[in-house]
């Protein structure tokens, strides 16, 4: 058994994962239309948010601040709407699992941010799953690693 | 104590009307039941600090509360067998939920929510479908946020999982839309 990551490593790594969904969003982003391409926007809005305030914690804490990459690889080609919204949906699933990570390592103001992450997320991933046409819906544990 | 004063106060009622002494004697009779009614608690709480039963869990009252969610999301699909695709998944979260607070919190696994509990609308007149989900959205509003609370008040072992309990009642929410 490893030893309990520490509050800076769960929010390094929740760092590196909205990095990533902010990459994503791209290619999925021209994938969509109207309403939904809107809702792309707003996420990605929420994602670069969150980034830009771990940054300045990450770094008034004296901590490491990962950087971010050129590129990231996507599970699956983006190629129409299907997969763009199969992704949005992985996107906002697998973000929400690296702020319930941060939840055990917090206390007060902080875990609260994360509580909030990991339910906006899991309501966004439900949204997009909709749009999507997957049922269910919803997951029982959303952001527990499966 | 909350029995027998209005008894006594009817017999006080009815005698004072012929004679003024007995009068004061059921008043004296109603004084004595008056301290046996207040010492007869703490008695009680006597006996139950020689015999101290465990605290309940912080978590027993979520737990309970999955269990009406539950609850009133089977009674929802048995009165609308069209809405049941959506609401039983929804009811199997919350029985999922109740199962993993049961481990945790070191209790039998539950069957039933305690009483008292606010699940299905009253019986007679059946809720329209409409109604139904508002309800039943209000029910995962506060459940939400009951589950938000004991995350943030919970230590850390126990945090990743209430987190995933508020999110999944916050995404049902979403999927009772």
């Amino acid at each position: 058994m490893t030893t309990a990551p520490t509050a800076e490593e769960t929010l390094a790594a929740a760092l590196t994962a909205e990095y990533a969904a902010i990459w994503a969003y791209g290619p999925i982003g021209v994938r969509l239309a109207d309403a939904e391409r809107k809702a792309a926007a707003e996420a990605e809005a929420a994602h670069r948010s969150r980034r830009d305030a771990l940054v300045v914690q990450l770094s008034t804490g004296g901590g490491r601040v990962p950087p971010d990459r050129p590129g990231y690889a996507l599970p699956f080609p983006v190629t129409d709407r299907a997969s763009a919204l199969r992704l949005a949906v992985e996107v906002e699933e697998r973000t929400a699992a690296f702020w319930r990570a941060v939840l055990p390592t917090s206390t007060g103001a902080e875990r609260d941010r994360a509580l909030s992450a990991l339910i906006e997320y899991a309501v966004r991933a439900t949204r997009w799953r909709r749009a999507a046409g997957i049922t269910p819906l919803t997951v029982a544990f959303p952001g527990r690693p499966s | 104590m909350v029995l027998t004063c209005p008894v006594v106060m009817g017999r006080t009622t009815r005698r004072d009307e012929s004679s003024p002494l007995t009068r004061r004697a059921v008043l004296r009779v109603g004084a004595f039941l008056a301290l046996g009614g207040a010492t007869a608690p703490l008695t009680g709480c006597d006996l139950l600090d020689r015999d101290e039963p465990p605290p309940p869990d912080p978590l027993a009252p979520l737990l309970d509360e999955s269990l009406r969610l539950a609850a009133g999301l089977r009674a929802a699909a048995d009165a609308h067998p069209d809405l049941a695709v959506r609401l039983v998944p929804l009811a199997e979260t919350h029985e999922a939920h109740a199962t993993e607070l049961a481990r945790v919190t070191g209790t039998a696994t539950p069957s039933q929510p305690s009483p008292g509990s606010t699940a299905p609308p009253s019986p007679g007149t059946p809720a329209g479908p409409a109604t139904t989900l508002t309800t039943l959205r209000k029910a995962e509003r506060a459940g939400r946020d009951s589950a938000a609370a004991a995350c943030a008040a919970a230590p850390g072992e126990r945090a990743a999982l209430l987190g995933s309990i508020a999110a999944a009642r916050a995404t049902h929410l979403e999927a009772l839309k």
